[in-house]
């Protein structure tokens, strides 16, 4: 299923594998690197992520297939796959414990299941303009505390980086947002032309990631007004991958996005004043391609 | 009022439509009969714009998109988004400024859970619901009665009433025939992509019982039920 998955995005199965392992390796690195709750950071990272093959639905359907040893047969079996690049990892960094720790706990969750959604709702601030925010935030709300917590850590320990980190992770977070298209009715329902659409969902998406990002500015534009300017600019450079992701979107709708608009993003985290050219052909192609289902 | 003319379309070498020809006037409601794979779905999707076709599909006020309630035989719901919520994005996508959507309500659908939530019927409720509170000048309803409790049915009936009393176009495909025969001006009958035969409310239980004729013909003795 993975596979078919890279295949559908333009990815051939086994340089999607290469460049994950490189994408992993590098940003592990990067983690262990950048603070010292790195190995902690790490392990929920892989615990969420075996969580996720515990969901009730999948393992009733396990169940109804398999017999009761051969379902935990199967469920150890996958969360050991899974969990097999972090234990890896954590034994490349010497972390014994941690990795001993992980390999328990990812055997036991193979043995339960549970609901990875919640049934009661979340309250969400963006209710009024669904449905971007409004789901995004239900289903990430907990990393804009870890942001906001991030916001406090950077201030007691004068770390004016770390801030511009927790800045920046909310951004990142409010891209995700905008990564798969939505079912067509929710496009063709809108009484306006292509344009008019693109610049509704533009302009939301500024005003509601600006709600999430403005109180983790402005207290260190507080503490570090000599920063500003810099602080202003990750600003814009927020905004900007913002409105490029949700054109890229637009821009192979209704298909997800494909190879060629990660390679454009990728080149844009690498150098980006390329999105002052990309945003604008971007936009022109979702234009384009909206038209069908936009008058 | 909506004019079809001589629509077709075809998804690859198989011809769903062919050479369609109606005209929906307003203040009336018009039900399509067909069976599965008749084409019914296929040509609300034309006269929605969601496909594209050959032929001519014209309306007043136009572009028709802009004012049709469109209800889906399985209407789609985000993982996380409330009834309520729901409501709210298709008002938005018409801009139409709504406050007293729990007033509004009429189908007394817990509108402050996730819509995912709900079962089949309360959906559907819901889906209509949103189109309602839209203004719209046009409906098309593909099967609005399926999976909805009996209650729900009967006012559902009386929305349609309404509907044309208001001067609104309605359009609905329904395999239940009492519904269509409750609610219709007209009726039309689809088959392989094509109209055989439109039949106005005086003729409904003829139509009715020269379709199970049809339907049913010696399938049942073909059972050898004992």
């Amino acid at each position: 299923m993975t596979n078919r998955r890279f295949k559908d995005t333009g990815f051939e199965p086994l340089l999607a594998y290469l460049v994950l392992t490189v994408g992993f390796v590098g940003l592990s690195i990067y983690l262990f690197s950048k603070t010292e709750f790195g190995e902690y950071i790490f392990m929920l990272s892989a615990l969420t992520l075996i969580g996720k093959l515990s969901e009730t639905r999948r393992t009733e359907f396990l169940k109804i297939c398999f017999s009761y040893t051969k379902l935990k047969k199967i469920r150890v079996t996958e969360n050991l796959i899974c969990s097999l690049p972090f234990l890896i990892f954590l034994l490349y960094k010497q972390l014994f414990l941690s990795a001993l720790l992980l390999f328990v706990l990812a055997t036991i969750l193979a043995l339960l299941n549970f609901r990875t959604t919640l049934n009661f709702t979340i309250w969400t601030p963006f209710s009024k303009r669904p449905f971007e925010f409004t789901t995004g935030f239900r289903n990430t709300f907990y990393l804009f505390f870890a942001a906001y917590a991030l916001t406090a850590i950077a201030i007691s320990v004068n770390n004016f980086n770390l801030g511009v980190f927790a800045m920046l992770l909310v951004f990142a977070t409010t891209l995700s947002y905008y990564s798969k298209p939505e079912n067509e009715y929710y496009v063709w329902s809108f009484s306006v032309n292509a344009k008019v659409f693109l610049f509704s969902k533009i302009k939301t998406a500024i005003f509601f990631s600006t709600s999430l990002v403005l109180p983790i500015a402005i207290v260190i534009a507080i503490f570090y007004p000599q920063n500003i300017i810099i602080l202003s600019l990750f600003f814009l450079v927020g905004w900007a991958f913002l409105i490029s992701v949700i054109v890229s979107k637009y821009s192979a709708y209704p298909d997800e996005m494909n190879i060629t608009q990660g390679i454009l993003l990728a080149l844009c985290i690498w150098l980006p004043p390329i999105l002052v050219v990309l945003i604008p052909y971007l936009f022109k192609k979702s234009e384009n391609r909206l038209s069908n289902l936009l008058k | 009022m909506i004019a079809v003319r001589n629509l077709s379309k075809k998804y690859g070498a198989n011809e769903v439509l062919k050479n369609i020809n109606i005209q929906f006037d307003k203040g009336n409601v018009y039900g399509i009969v067909g069976e599965n794979g008749a084409g019914k779905t296929t040509l609300f999707r034309c006269i929605a714009d969601l496909e594209d076709y050959e032929g001519e599909i014209s309306s007043n006020p136009n572009p028709i998109k802009n004012h049709l309630g469109l209800l889906l035989t399985e209407p789609f719901f985000f993982q996380k988004i409330t009834g309520k919520e729901y409501i709210q994005l298709l008002c938005n996508a018409r801009d139409i400024k709504i406050s007293d959507i729990d007033d509004r309500n009429i189908f007394d659908l817990p509108l402050n859970q996730y819509a995912s939530t709900y079962s089949t019927g309360m959906k559907k409720k819901l889906a209509l619901t949103a189109i309602l509170l839209q203004d719209n000048n046009y409906f098309i309803l593909d099967e609005p009665f399926n999976g909805v409790d009996i209650q729900s049915n009967i006012i559902i009936t009386e929305i349609i009433h309404k509907l044309r009393e208001l001067d609104k176009t309605i359009i609905i495909s329904s395999h239940i025939f009492s519904t269509l025969s409750d609610t219709c001006d007209e009726i039309h009958l689809l088959s392989n992509g094509s109209f055989i035969k439109s039949v106005q409310k005086a003729d409904f239980s003829a139509l009715e019982t020269e379709m199970k004729q049809m339907t049913i013909g010696n399938k049942i003795e073909k059972l050898g039920l004992k």
